[in-house]
């Protein structure tokens, strides 16, 4: 090789050893490849040494996928360009990009192209520095995954190189493709790296409104939520997403706000409102004032002040909210690294258990009732329409942390006994292999295992994501 | 209390694009939004209205999309809306925008207290408020960081003069020019913003003024051209260094003391 592709760990790559789910790990070498070229001669040598290779991409998610434990990383951060924009006509379009472009970059790029007719790629996971790549290996969704369904009907083709070294291009227009695809997506990796992405856009909204509705207590809300998920077809189809706050997340963010640059000119809630929900809008004109003004009934319902709800709207604003949204989640990591100051084996603890059955009521009290009885501290956030919420236990010392994952496992297994699946949209990585046979059923798993045998079979790529030892 | 607030409709984002030949901004296709300076000055007035009994009227200049801003501001609070509207007023430097801003609220009548933010973040010059309260012929206060309404009719102000803070009791008429950071400008409300949709703008247009000679206004009233827009150069090298941890912590103390010692 003329270009030093390859670099031995050294202090200044120490950042690629953890990810958001401040679990970290250990490697022996790193590499930035910057074309599919590159990926090829980096992914031969490792297989001369038969190291096994951890693929990155943002480094954004919260189960370890792209934490190494040995071996190789491979970081994507240097492929993030746009191939190809296709404007197929008014409502339709396709982008190639390369897999380590960063979901803010991606939107940034669409909205240039698509300024006169606004397109959109509907996943829209909150952290924007999160990369293509890695959204789809873990077919993340985001917070409009009620509104606009699985990741995986918003790819149209992928560039693969699988362990055997064979670059795969998988297009949907083949049908034995198109399985083949479905299967990949979400794979966290183990089948091989996608190198690159053909995304599918849709129209975006002629108009949209973000709107905070907020409630002294948790009855209140749970009667407006109950009121949002029960409203006529015609609400529904214009409610892109609706996400819900406690008191304590609310207060992390307010304490922290400051020093996030994108939400520090958003206002502090007003005192005494201890939860709120977030409903993201959007239609024409006519649409969106049908959908605000049932929206404003049902507060009023619950005995929430419409006058005091904020309603933002244009893109700037809503993406203030996103931003707001996803500060959420950073607050939450930045308590974990506090934590990890005094106890380094303390990692990312939170839920990803929808909980369809039940009401907001029911959720957030069960949850409240098991952490306050050991003391632990907490903070709560998520989607309201599909009770998908996501509960971050703040454990201070390794014992409260022992504690806090003893009781993941009881909500896991409480909830799959009541509700038979349980649909984690966060994956499995590293941290939840041991909930595996909750998350994916015995077929799932089989067949997994099945197309990594063929397309992985030395295992080089990722080999400790989803299976293997905990 | 009868309070004018001058508010501007600018781009959510600049990609620096300049119509060679007017020499004006091209925004054709980008995100609009209120000025935040001005919605600044939109919040003042909002606060002032908590404490003492006052109508707040709106003014923006600009296409009729434009309008948008104003709905913005209904859904914050304002009371009413105007837009100054007309092909004789498009093009504007300082001098012709601060002219017809005086024009506009003058057709209206007269107010205790007229608030503008401090600068824009598209054009950026900063002198559109003095040259209006010129035009007006009130007191101008610029760069107020700070207001008491509590007390007696008047109001008290802190101006940022750069290297010292004045403060000021004043009483109206005046205007004030205030700074983005006077306050943290609120969240619009659900409420109003379903009533905004309601709400009429009021147009002005150049027949709506005393002055309706077409000369004074726009690109033909205006003293000034705009001859290119580019981003500024960095000139300034920047040194990238990557040291092991114990190294990193000396640098940034090193800089740290060179620059106090620099003060």
């Amino acid at each position: 090789m003329d270009k030093q592709l390859i670099y031995p760990m050294a202090e200044k790559y120490q950042e690629y050893l953890i990810d958001e789910s401040k679990f970290s790990g250990t490697a022996d070498s790193i590499s930035f490849p910057e074309s599919e070229a590159e990926i090829s001669m980096i992914l031969k040598e490792m297989k001369r040494s038969d190291t096994p290779i951890t693929i990155q991409g943002g480094k954004t998610g919260i189960v370890g996928g792209a934490v190494p434990l040995e071996g190789h990383i491979m970081n994507l951060r240097e492929m993030n360009r746009m191939k190809e924009f296709q404007r197929q006509d008014a409502a339709n379009g396709l982008i190639t990009v390369e897999a380590g472009m960063s979901l803010a970059k991606l939107q940034e790029v669409i909205a240039r192209e698509t300024r006169k007719n606004p397109l959109i790629w509907p996943p829209s996971p909150t952290e924007g520095t999160a990369s293509i790549g890695g959204i789809l290996a873990a077919a993340a969704k985001g917070t409009g995954a009620f509104h606009y369904g699985d990741t995986r009907q918003y790819v149209q083709a992928i560039r693969l190189i699988d362990g055997r070294g064979k670059v795969q291009y998988l297009d949907r227009w083949v049908q034995a493709d198109s399985y083949l695809l479905d299967q990949i997506l979400g794979g966290e990796g183990i089948y091989g790296v996608i190198t690159e992405a053909t995304l599918i856009l849709v129209p975006d909204y002629e108009e949209k409104w973000g709107i905070s509705f907020f409630f002294k207590e948790l009855s209140q809300t749970d009667s407006f939520v109950q009121g949002l998920l029960a409203a006529d077809e015609e609400c529904q189809n214009n409610i892109i997403a609706a996400e819900y706050f406690d008191k304590n997340t609310i207060d992390q963010i307010e304490a922290r706000k400051s020093n996030m640059a994108k939400i520090k000119e958003i206002p502090d809630v007003e005192d005494g409102n201890k939860h709120m929900v977030y409903v993201e809008i959007g239609g024409s004109e006519e649409e969106i004032e049908r959908t605000a003004a049932i929206l404003m009934e049902l507060a009023e319902e619950s005995d929430s002040d419409a006058e005091s709800a904020w309603a933002v709207s244009g893109e700037t604003e809503i993406q203030k909210m996103h931003a707001f949204r996803h500060a959420a989640a950073e607050t939450a990591n930045l308590l974990i690294e506090e934590a990890r100051r005094t106890e380094p084996r303390i990692t990312k603890l939170g839920t990803d258990i929808p909980q369809k059955h039940k009401t907001l009521k029911e959720a957030v009290e069960l949850y409240q009732s098991d952490l306050n009885s050991e003391g632990i501290d907490f903070c709560m956030f998520g989607h309201c329409r599909d009770m998908h919420l996501h509960v971050n236990i703040l454990p201070k010392t390794y014992e409260e942390y022992q504690k806090g994952k003893e009781m993941i496992g009881v909500w896991i297994k409480t909830v799959q006994h009541e509700e038979g699946k349980i649909g984690a949209e966060h994956g499995i990585g590293k941290l939840k292999k041991k909930w595996r046979d909750y998350i994916l059923s015995e077929e799932e798993q089989q067949q997994m295992l099945e197309l990594k045998e063929v397309m992985n079979p030395d295992g080089i790529w990722n080999k400790a994501n989803i299976f293997g030892d905990e | 209390m009868k309070i004018a607030v001058c508010i501007k409709q600018v781009p959510a984002y600049s990609e620096g694009n300049m119509d060679e030949k007017t020499g004006l901004l091209i925004r054709t296709g980008l995100e609009s939004i209120v000025n935040i300076y001005d919605l600044a000055a939109l919040e003042t007035a909002l606060r002032i209205k908590e404490q003492r009994e006052s109508c707040i009227d709106v003014y923006t200049m600009g296409p009729e999309s434009a309008g948008q801003a104003i709905m913005e501001s209904y859904a914050l609070g304002a009371d009413r809306g105007f837009l100054i509207c007309d092909r004789a007023f498009a093009g504007a430097d300082v001098l012709a925008t601060s002219y017809t801003l005086m024009q506009a609220i003058q057709s209206q009548g007269t107010y205790d207290l007229i608030l503008c933010g401090q600068q824009t973040t598209d054009g950026d010059t900063g002198l559109v408020s003095g040259a209006l309260a010129k035009w007006l012929g009130l007191p101008g206060y610029g760069g107020v960081k700070k207001l008491d309404i509590t007390g007696n009719e008047n109001l008290r102000i802190a101006q940022d003069m750069g290297v010292q803070v004045l403060h000021w009791e004043i009483k109206g008429p005046c205007l004030i020019a205030v700074d983005r950071d006077i306050y943290t400008p609120r969240m619009p409300s659900l409420k109003l913003r379903m009533k905004a949709r309601r709400k009429e703008i009021t147009t002005i247009t150049l027949q709506d003024l005393e002055d309706q000679d077409s000369r004074h206004y726009g690109l033909k009233g205006s003293a000034t051209r705009v001859k290119k827009i580019f981003p500024p150069e960095r000139t300034r090298k920047r040194e990238v260094q990557q040291p092991e941890a114990k190294a990193a912590a000396g640098l940034i103390l090193e800089t740290v003391m060179n620059d106090q010692e620099a003060r």
